[in-house]
């Protein structure tokens, strides 16, 4: 393999609006698109799933979805962010098609498969005028070379002055060979003339001739000799916990964002944009949160806003509270442009599925953020949805212009009590329907009513969705028991005080958490035998009463002893 | 009503069936189970098309066959807009008719190699193929220089006409047959430009182009 | 794998007095029907007539619309499908499609439900209905056959009786390496079941004949309607399958990324891999680790 040089891989001309170019370099297939912001994508033209060509699927603009399973991947990231098979589940979001280096210069778009490369390709001089039409050529890129040596006269008055470049003192052609496999080679090129006025069109025209008609003689003698076997390109394998279909993942990497900008978006509530010091920010679903390590030192969960396609910042929304803990005064009064915070991976305990006829959204207050994130998500698939807010007045909605973006699926409740609020909700929440998905997100009491009002209705527990942003019912840690993790083998004793989670980290077994209050559902593990004693309002009413789940961070046992699937 | 006698996965049909989906027709097919069932050699088919080749259209009483006539036919006919297949410009007239023919030697290139990979018609499959990478080639230069020139279809029109429907499904289905579309940036566009026009229909072997907007 | 039956052709539709050519496993054989009935296959040996060697003739037998030959010793017959033989079935072979990928892509594609609303818009599934619900998959045990049941799938206009979709209940059975039999409620007895069928035969490692057969209760529609629409669903499946790559079914797990809705493949990988199939593969242990 060449290391160490870019090569191009494709015209500019050939990335146009919702168009997935397939190219080839060294025998590796590659699916290569712009997205509507601009950003080009060089992949493996390969879907991880099931092997299939992601040129045969489609660019919508933000993502490239597959033609067999409708599996869609994030520009810039690859992440893949929506596996419609499950749609109940968040994928891992580790599930990430393979990346290369991209650079757009004169025209071309370039890449390479070697680490040791230059970040830019060689300069090639003054090249902006003609992109030539690309001529591949079913030989070798030796033989190809052996022939543009040999004396080629590319007409108008050009003579070869350099390696593979040609003037004749007031125009320069360049020409690059891509080597595409072991018997395709490409050959792109450049012209640039000093005048302004000729005749572009002819010029475009004769170099295709005489390329063609180099084509036709390279190709006889190609025909000659012996074929050389195409290059067989090696697959990375994935990783081993992808392959064994883990039923969630663990994330413990951080990232360092600077905050982009620091804006009002609505009355007390302030919306940073984060945007990565380096790299490209992992995918996300619509519905996740991210932990954010505050200057104070205490950390904080808040849900992702923007749409899951907006691939280039996380947008959080910060309502201040009164009286705030710690966490939303910080963000108001401290946090400044240009700041350095650094962030969890997305993680998603609120997953939106997308198979539902129609979807509802109930949003109160500050509990609108990831329902914002969601309903983007159905609007970029055409998917039928209702949305209902409710605050206390108009200036206190958030995000007043992704609101608007809304249009009449959008239906504001203001200024309403409590009672007049459950009347409104119970209005909503009139027809249960099987067809229907519900997500509510908002404070605590708003939510109990939903649930119990969704309840009373007849809704299917399944298809009702809640988020409590925090757990505001009293915890009650004074019980004592035992747990035996039936995986790592070992039994440990729980004290008044103190949690599983903390327990379990204490003796070294890693468990992700977030929220630490029974609010997010990151901590969730499987229970064996024994009878948990659930105080978290994460899980429904049906899952509590199953028993077989439990949020480490602040459930407890009934029982003398928990046997946990850990 | 017209009625049209169809095979599903042939690329001859799918012209018509594109033209009557863009103009919003309705027409009534009749199956002719070409493969494996060969019925467009019996005497019953014979009789409608001595050649024993599809499609064929009945129009009332009028009786038509050859894909390339049928859809000058029904554009003539029935494209009050004239823009499938203007008749008032004899540059634009001669080009489309030129473009028809070509569409005739891709049937007898990247169809029959389809026909002998996918269906196992005995015909010269590597014959095919290199007839096929030989008129790819040109297609694929021509495309390249018309939109080098802001234009989208083969024929210097603003408007798609027949010969972008005539070429088209043996250009789609043309992997089917073995001959890859990798070399042929330019045809690959003009695939996705003909899938968004507005009324495009798929057949198996074809996939819809994404969203435009 | 070479001790077992595979498909070459329909009986009906092999035409009586010629020699037909065909390919198992890469090699060249040819097979005829007499004017009686009579089947017979060889193996193509050199530029000799086939048939001219008594040495080269190979076991052949007819079943299920289809002619079977086998280059090996088969253990006994082909398996069984009950239910082709109840009497008031139509049983149609509905026809031969090359592929050019390994059988065992074809087979596990047939497997697939989650492709439904992208490859079968409209007729066997509908987006946004995309959900594969949990089913069980077993190995039987002897080990001779997968079996997933209680398979649930969303298809619009789930009956002929009905224009609204409804969820489908299929069974998947895999009773031979290159073969698959699913069954599915039929539109007309709700108690009984259809059955739909696909033969391969692996022309090469990376090439394929997909046989289709067709045992259902419908007293309504045609032979060729049957054909015509099974051929439509096959015409869709085989672009996906020709740009899978690598074109050899990988068996070892990291090679792609399965979900729990590919609980049917991962068992149908790993059962190949334990019955030491090698053709048409990529054997767990050949697979390259390092880019």
């Amino acid at each position: 393999m060449s290391s160490g040089i870019w090569f191009p891989v494709a015209n500019t001309s050939d990335l146009p609006h919702r168009h997935v170019f397939q190219g080839r370099l060294e025998g590796r297939e590659l699916a290569i698109w712009r997205a509507d912001d601009g950003h080009v994508n060089i992949w493996e033209n390969r879907c991880l799933h099931r092997g299939v060509r992601l040129s045969i699927g489609t660019n919508t603009g933000a993502e490239l979805v597959c033609q067999y399973h409708g599996w869609r991947y994030a520009n810039r990231s690859a992440g893949c962010t929506y596996i419609p098979a499950h749609p109940a589940d968040a994928p891992a979001r580790t599930v990430r098609n393979r990346t290369f280096p991209v650079l757009e210069r004169y025209g071309l778009v370039w890449t390479h498969f070697s680490e040791n490369t230059p970040a830019e390709p060689q300069p090639v001089g003054q090249y902006d005028d003609l992109t030539l039409r690309p001529i591949p050529i079913g030989a070798p890129g030796k033989l190809v070379w052996e022939f543009l040596s040999d004396h080629w006269d590319p007409g108008l008055g050009l003579a070869a002055s350099d390696d593979l470049s040609y003037s004749n003192g007031t125009a320069t052609l360049k020409l690059f060979l891509q080597p595409a496999d072991s018997n395709r080679t490409i050959v792109r090129g450049l012209f640039n003339h000093q005048e302004a006025d000729y005749d572009r069109g002819q010029v475009l025209l004769h170099l295709n001739t005489v390329l063609s008609e180099l084509r036709t003689r390279i190709e006889n003698e190609a025909a000659r000799r012996p074929a050389p076997e195409p290059l067989i390109p090696a697959y990375v394998p994935v990783s081993a916990e992808l392959a064994a279909m883990p039923e969630r993942s663990v994330q413990t990497g951080m990232i360092r964002v600077h905050v982009a900008r620091k804006t009002s978006a609505g009355e007390g509530v302030c919306s940073l944009e984060l945007t990565p010091v380096s790299g490209t920010l992992p995918s996300f679903q619509p519905g996740a949160h991210i932990d954010i390590s505050l200057p104070n030192g205490l950390t904080r969960q808040y849900s992702l806003i923007n749409s899951p396609l907006e691939t280039d910042r996380y947008i959080i929304g910060v309502k201040r509270e009164n009286p705030s803990q710690g966490g939303s005064e910080v963000i108001h009064d401290t946090v400044r442009e240009g700041d350095l915070l650094a962030i969890s991976e997305p993680r998603n305990n609120f997953p939106l599925r997308r198979d539902a006829e129609s979807t509802l959204f109930i949003a109160g207050g500050i509990g609108i953020t990831p329902l914002l994130s969601m309903s983007a998500a159905l609007n970029n698939q055409n998917l039928d949805f209702a949305f209902h807010y409710f605050t206390q007045n108009r200036a206190q909605r958030a995000f007043p212009e992704r609101l608007d973006l809304l249009g009449s699926r959008l239906t504001s409740h203001l200024n309403l009590s409590p009672q007049q609020t459950s009347a409104e909700i119970a209005g909503i929440l009139a027809s249960p329907s099987a067809d229907r998905q519900v997500y509510i997100c908002g404070p605590g009491p708003m939510l109990d009513a939903a649930r119990s009002i969704a309840e009373k209705q007849g809704w299917d527990e399944k298809a009702i969705h809640f988020e409590y942003f925090k757990n505001t019912r009293e915890i009650d840690d004074s019980s004592s028991f035992e747990i035996a993790l039936a995986r790592s083998a070992m039994t440990l004793q729980v004290p008044a005080g103190q949690t599983i989670l903390s327990v379990l980290r204490e003796n070294g077994v890693d468990m992700p958490a977030s929220c630490q209050q029974g609010a997010c559902g990151t901590c969730l593990a499987t229970v064996l035998e024994g009878e948990p004693d659930h105080q978290d309002v994460y899980l429904s009413r049906s899952e509590k009463d199953r028993g077989d789940r439990i949020l480490t961070c602040i459930s407890r046992a009934k029982s003398k002893r928990l046997v946990l699937d850990v | 009503m017209i009625r049209l006698f169809d095979f599903d996965l042939s690329g001859n049909c799918y012209k018509v069936r594109l033209l009557l989906a863009f103009l919003g027709l309705e027409y009534e097919k009749t199956n002719i189970d070409y493969y494996p069932g060969r019925q467009h050699r019996t005497d019953a088919f014979l009789r409608i098309n001595p050649l024993g080749q599809l499609p064929v259209i009945e129009d009332g009483d009028y009786r038509l066959r050859d894909a390339q006539a049928i859809l000058v036919y029904l554009a003539h006919k029935y494209d009050h807009g004239g823009n499938w297949y203007p008749t008032d410009n004899p540059d634009l007239i001669g080009e489309i008719s030129q473009w028809l023919a070509f569409a005739d030697q891709l049937t007898t290139t990247a169809s029959a190699a389809r026909l002998e990979s996918a269906m196992f018609f005995e015909l010269d499959g590597d014959a095919a193929r290199a007839g096929a990478h030989k008129l790819f080639r040109i297609l694929d230069a021509h495309l390249w220089f018309r939109e080098d020139a802001g234009a989208d279809w083969i024929c210097s029109a603003d408007e798609p006409t027949i010969a972008d429907i005539a070429c088209f499904p043996y250009v789609a289905l043309s992997e089917e047959g073995g001959v890859s579309r990798e070399d042929y940036p330019a045809i690959r566009r003009w695939l996705d430009r003909v899938k968004r026009i507005p009324g495009f229909c798929v057949m198996p072997g074809v996939f819809p182009a994404g969203p435009a907007v | 794998m070479a001790n077992q039956w595979y498909p070459l052709a329909s009986v009906e539709e092999t035409a009586v007095g010629r020699v037909h050519r065909t390919r198992l496993f890469g090699e060249p054989i040819a097979y005829a029907k007499d004017t009686a009935g009579t089947l017979t296959a060889w193996r193509c040996t050199g530029s000799q007539q086939p048939g001219s060697d008594p040495s080269t003739a190979l076991p052949v037998i007819a079943r299920y619309g289809y002619i079977w030959a086998t280059i090996g010793t088969p253990d006994g017959d082909i398996f069984p499908i009950p239910e082709y033989g109840e009497a008031d079935r139509r049983n149609v072979a509905a026809g031969t499609i090359g592929v050019q990928v390994s059988a065992q892509r074809a087979v596990e594609n047939f497997l697939d439900m989650g492709h439904f609303p992208f490859v079968h818009t409209g007729i066997l599934g509908q987006e946004p209905h995309t959900e594969v619900k949990e089913y069980n998959v077993a190995v039987s045990q002897d080990g001779r056959e997968i079996l997933a049941t209680e398979c649930l799938f969303y298809q619009p206009m789930a009956s002929t009786v009905s224009t609204s979709g409804a969820d489908v209940e299929y069974t998947y059975r895999v009773p031979h390496p290159t073969c698959s039999v699913l069954y599915k409620s039929s539109p007309l007895d709700e108690k009984r079941l259809d059955v739909i069928a696909i033969f391969c035969q692996p022309t090469g490692h990376e090439t394929l004949r997909g046989h289709m057969m067709l045992s259902i209760l419908d007293d309504v529609n045609t032979d060729d309607f049957i054909r015509n629409f099974q051929l439509h669903i096959f015409g869709q499946d085989k672009p996906i399958l020709e740009n899978q790559f690598p074109k050899r079914l990988p068996l070892e797990p990291r090679a792609e990324t399965p979900i729990r809705a590919d609980k049917t493949s991962i068992v149908y990988r790993r059962w190949l891999s334990q019955h030491g199939v090698t053709y048409g593969v990529i054997p767990a242990s050949e697979q390259v680790n390092t880019p």
